[in-house]
C-alpha cells in the first residue's frame, strides 16, 4: 500500500432531487476508495448500491438533472507533470442550489449551462484520455453508425500522438488483437450489430486501452452477456491485467468477478463503503472479520467452495432478506440494521441510533460495523 | 433491388393515373362538353363528335387507349391549348420545382435553427417563445397569409409594383419572385412538425449509451449524434413533407399567378382537360416517390442495419 493513489474518492456525495417527493435520493452518500497504481479496485455491491453512480461521477457523467454531487475526487494522471493531482470536482457545487424553507427543501435548481461548461473545462483531456471507461450492455454503447474500427481509430487519434489515419487503423487492428478478436481486419470494417455481444465488449476493452489511460472504469463490464461470454471476458480482463498492468476500477455486482479480478475490494450498501479491504480477506468465505452484509453476499452464492456450506435445510441457496435500503430515507443508524441476522443485543442500541463508522480491524481492512467498532474505537463518530 | 423499386414505381404511377382517371370520370362534365359549350345541344351532338373522332365509348376503354398512349411516352395532347402535354409539363415544371424546392428550404431554414437551439445547453425562455412562435406560424393558412403579403407588400407599402411573374421583369423582379416562396416555405404547416420532430430525435439520441460513450471517451458529441440524431430525421421529414409543400404550391401558384404545374392543374381542372390534369398527377406522384426513393437511399447508406437486410 506504499504505491501512490492514481484515484483518491473523499467523501463524495451524489444526490438525485426527486420533485415528486420533495427529497434527495441519497446515490452515493459519503463514499471514500483509493485506487493505487497498478491495482484493481473491486466495487461490488447489490443494484441500487450506489456503484454505478461512484463510476459515473467521476467523469461526471451522471444524466439527470437536478443534481449535487460534492466531495473531492483527486486524480493523478501518469502523463504530463506526473505529480500534479486534481480535483475533478472543484467548484462544482457551485452550479446547483438548493433552496430550503423551514429545514425542508423546496426546490433545487441546477445551472445546467455552467455545470456543462465546467465539465468541459475541467474533464478535457481526462476523459478518455488519462481515464478511459467501459460500460455494461456493449452493444448499445458503441456506436450503431460506424464501424468499430472507425470508433478505436478515433480513441486514437484524440488521445495519443498518432494522427495520420493509416498508422491509426494499424494501432486499432493492433488492439484488436490484443483483445483477442478473432480476424481482427475484417472487424475493423465491421459495424457494431454485425458482431456479438462478447466480440462489442472486446471491441469497448479495445478502444478504452487504445488511448493508453492511466485508469481504466469497468462499469459492469460482463452485465448483459450471456454467461460463458462473460467469463470469457473475465479471462480476458484478467490476462490484460496481466500483461499491461492498467490500474482499474472495477464495478460489478457479481462477486465471482470481482474475486477473479480485483486487489482490494470494497462491498458498498445503501450508498455507501460497508467493508474495504484486500480482496483475499474480504472476499474470503467463512473469514473473520467479515461484515454482516459481506457474509451474506458471499452466502447467496451458488457454489459450494465459497458458500462455506451454508446451504438451508431445504437446499435452497441463503437469501438476503428484505428489501435494498431506501436511499431517499436513510435511517438514523446502520443502513443494515433492518436487513441484519448478527444484531446482538449488546449492540442494538447503537445499530438503531447510530451510523458505525469504519472502522480498522487489520491492516487496510475496514469494516462498518458496531460488531467491530469496539476493537478499534478510535475513528468512531459521534452520532 | 433497384428492379423492385423501379418496378413499384411503375405500378405506383399506373394505380395513381388509374385513380385519378376514375375521379375524373365520376366528376360532373368532360371535356366534350367544355368543348361544344353554346353549340348545339344535348348528349347527340356529343356523342356523334365523339364517333367522329374515335374516343372510346366506355370509360375503361378510354383509360386504356390512354395507357397505350403512356406506353410509348405519349402523354396527349392538351384539349385547350392543342399543345402536347409533355411539352406543357416541360415549360410550366421548372417554375413549380423552383417554388417548392425553395419553400423547402425556407422550411428548414426556420425549423432546424430552432429545434438546434432548444436542444442546446443554454435553451430556455427564448427556446420556448420561439417554438411557440415556430407553431402559431404553422397554423397560419397558406392562401390567407398569400393575400395579406400581396395587400401589405404591393398595396398597403407598394414594395414591389403589380405583376405577375410571366410578364416582363420589374425593378425587383427577384425579390417579388421570392415572396410566394417565403409564404409556401412558412406557412405549409410543416414547420411546426420538422421543428418538433428534430427536437425530438436529438434528444431521444443524446440519451443514448453510445452517446454517453462518445462523453466518456472525450469525443465530441455532435459528431457521434448526426447521423442518428440530424441527418436520419432531416431525410425523413423533408421526404414525408413533399406531398404536402406541392398541395401548398398549387394555391400559392394561384394567389401569387405563378406560372407553374399548380396553376396549369388548376386552369385544367377548370376546363375539364383531361390529359394535363392526368399529366400533372402523375409528375406530383414521380416527385414524391423520387424523394422517398432518395429516403431509402440514404437510409440505406447512413445506417448499416438497412443497408445489410
Amino acid at each position: 500500500m506504499t504505491r501512490p493513489a492514481v484515484l483518491e474518492i473523499r467523501d463524495l456525495r451524489t444526490y438525485f432531487y426527486s420533485r415528486a417527493k420533495e427529497a434527495f435520493i441519497r446515490s452515493v452518500d459519503g463514499v471514500s476508495l483509493a485506487v493505487a497504481a497498478g491495482e484493481t479496485l473491486g466495487v461490488v455491491g447489490e443494484s441500487g448500491s450506489g456503484k454505478s453512480v461512484t463510476a459515473l461521477s467521476i467523469l461526471s457523467l451522471v444524466g439527470g438533472s437536478p443534481g449535487v454531487i460534492t466531495g473531492t475526487i483527486e486524480f493523478a494522471g501518469a502523463t504530463g507533470a506526473g505529480t500534479a493531482r486534481r480535483n475533478l470536482l472543484e467548484d462544482l457545487g457551485r452550479y446547483v442550489r438548493v433552496s430550503e424553507r423551514d429545514g425542508r427543501i423546496v426546490a433545487v435548481t441546477k445551472d445546467e449551462p455552467g455545470w456543462r461548461a465546467r465539465v468541459e473545462r475541467a474533464l478535457t483531456g481526462v476523459r478518455g484520455k488519462e481515464i478511459a471507461m467501459i460500460f455494461q450492455n456493449p452493444k448499445s454503447s458503441l456506436n450503431p453508425f460506424l464501424t468499430v474500427g472507425q470508433q478505436i481509430s478515433e480513441a486514437i487519434r484524440l488521445h495519443t500522438p498518432v494522427t495520420d489515419a493509416g498508422e491509426a487503423k494499424q494501432r486499432a487492428i493492433d488492439w484488436l488483437e490484443r483483445v483477442r478478436m478473432d480476424s481482427p481486419r475484417l472487424r475493423f470494417d465491421q459495424y457494431p450489430d454485425g458482431l456479438s455481444g462478447g466480440m462489442c465488449q472486446r471491441a469497448m476493452i479495445a478502444m478504452a486501452l487504445a488511448s493508453e489511460p492511466s485508469l481504466l472504469i469497468a462499469d459492469e463490464p460482463t452485465t448483459g452477456l450471456d454467461a460463458t461470454i462473460q467469463s470469457r471476458v473475465v479471462a480476458l480482463l484478467a490476462e490484460l491485467k496481466s500483461e499491461f498492468g492498467v490500474t482499474t476500477l472495477l464495478i460489478s455486482h457479481d462477486v465471482r468477478v470481482v474475486s477473479r479480478l480485483a486487489d482490494t475490494v470494497a462491498v458498498m450498501y445503501g450508498g455507501t463503503v460497508m467493508e474495504h479491504g484486500p480482496a483475499r480477506d474480504v472476499l474470503a468465505p467463512g473469514s473473520e472479520p467479515k461484515h454482516p452484509y459481506t457474509a451474506a453476499l458471499l452466502a447467496s452464492l451458488p457454489s459450494a467452495q465459497t458458500n462455506g456450506g451454508r446451504r438451508t435445510v431445504d437446499g435452497r441457496l441463503p437469501v438476503i432478506r428484505g428489501e435494498v435500503v431506501d436511499t431517499m430515507d436513510v435511517p438514523r443508524g446502520c443502513r443494515f440494521y433492518a436487513r441484519c441476522d448478527r444484531v446482538t443485543e449488546a449492540i442494538r442500541a447503537r445499530c438503531l441510533g447510530q451510523e458505525p463508522a469504519l472502522a480498522t480491524v487489520a491492516a487496510g481492512h475496514r469494516i462498518r460495523c458496531h460488531l467491530y467498532a469496539g476493537e478499534t474505537c478510535a475513528e468512531t463518530r459521534p452520532g | 433491388m433497384a428492379a423492385r423499386e423501379l418496378a413499384l414505381t411503375a405500378l405506383l404511377l399506373v394505380g395513381v393515373s388509374l385513380v385519378v382517371f376514375v375521379i375524373l370520370h365520376l366528376s360532373p362534365g368532360d371535356p366534350f362538353s367544355v368543348l361544344l359549350e353554346g353549340q348545339g345541344s344535348g348528349h347527340a351532338v356529343s356523342t356523334s363528335v365523339r364517333e367522329a373522332l374515335g374516343v372510346p365509348t366506355t370509360w375503361y376503354g378510354r383509360y386504356l387507349a390512354w395507357l397505350g398512349n403512356m406506353a410509348h411516352g405519349n402523354l396527349g395532347t392538351s384539349i385547350r391549348t392543342g399543345v402536347p402535354v409533355a411539352s406543357e409539363i416541360a415549360r410550366a415544371g421548372p417554375s413549380t420545382l423552383y417554388l417548392t424546392l425553395g419553400s423547402l428550404l425556407v422550411t428548414l431554414l426556420l425549423a432546424v435553427p430552432v429545434a438546434l437551439y432548444s436542444t442546446s445547453r443554454t435553451a430556455g425562455a427564448l427556446a420556448r417563445a420561439l417554438t411557440l412562435a415556430v407553431y402559431l406560424v404553422s397554423a397560419v393558412p397558406v392562401f390567407w397569409l398569400g393575400y395579406v403579403v400581396i395587400y401589405l407588400v404591393i398595396h398597403r407599402f407598394g414594395v414591389f409594383p403589380l405583376l405577375s411573374a410571366s410578364a416582363e421583369p420589374a425593378r425587383h423582379g427577384w425579390l417579388y419572385g421570392l415572396l410566394p416562396i417565403v409564404v409556401l416555405g412558412v406557412a405549409n404547416g410543416t414547420v411546426s412538425e420538422v421543428t418538433r420532430h428534430l427536437r425530438g430525435e436529438i434528444g431521444r439520441v443524446l440519451t443514448e449509451d453510445y452517446i454517453r460513450t462518445a462523453r466518456a471517451k472525450g469525443a465530441p458529441v455532435w459528431r457521434h449524434a448526426f447521423k442518428e440524431g440530424f441527418l436520419l430525421p432531416m431525410t425523413e421529414m423533408i421526404a414525408a413533407k413533399i406531398p404536402f409543400v406541392i398541395g401548398g404550391a398549387i394555391i400559392v401558384e394561384q394567389v401569387f399567378n405563378w406560372p407553374g404545374l399548380g396553376r396549369m392543374a388548376w386552369q385544367a381542372a377548370q376546363d375539364r382537360d383531361f390529359p394535363v390534369i392526368l399529366g400533372i398527377a402523375l409528375v406530383a406522384a414521380a416527385f414524391v416517390r423520387l424523394a422517398s426513393l432518395l429516403r431509402s437511399v440514404i437510409y440505406a447508406g447512413v445506417n448499416p442495419r438497412t443497408a445489410t437486410e
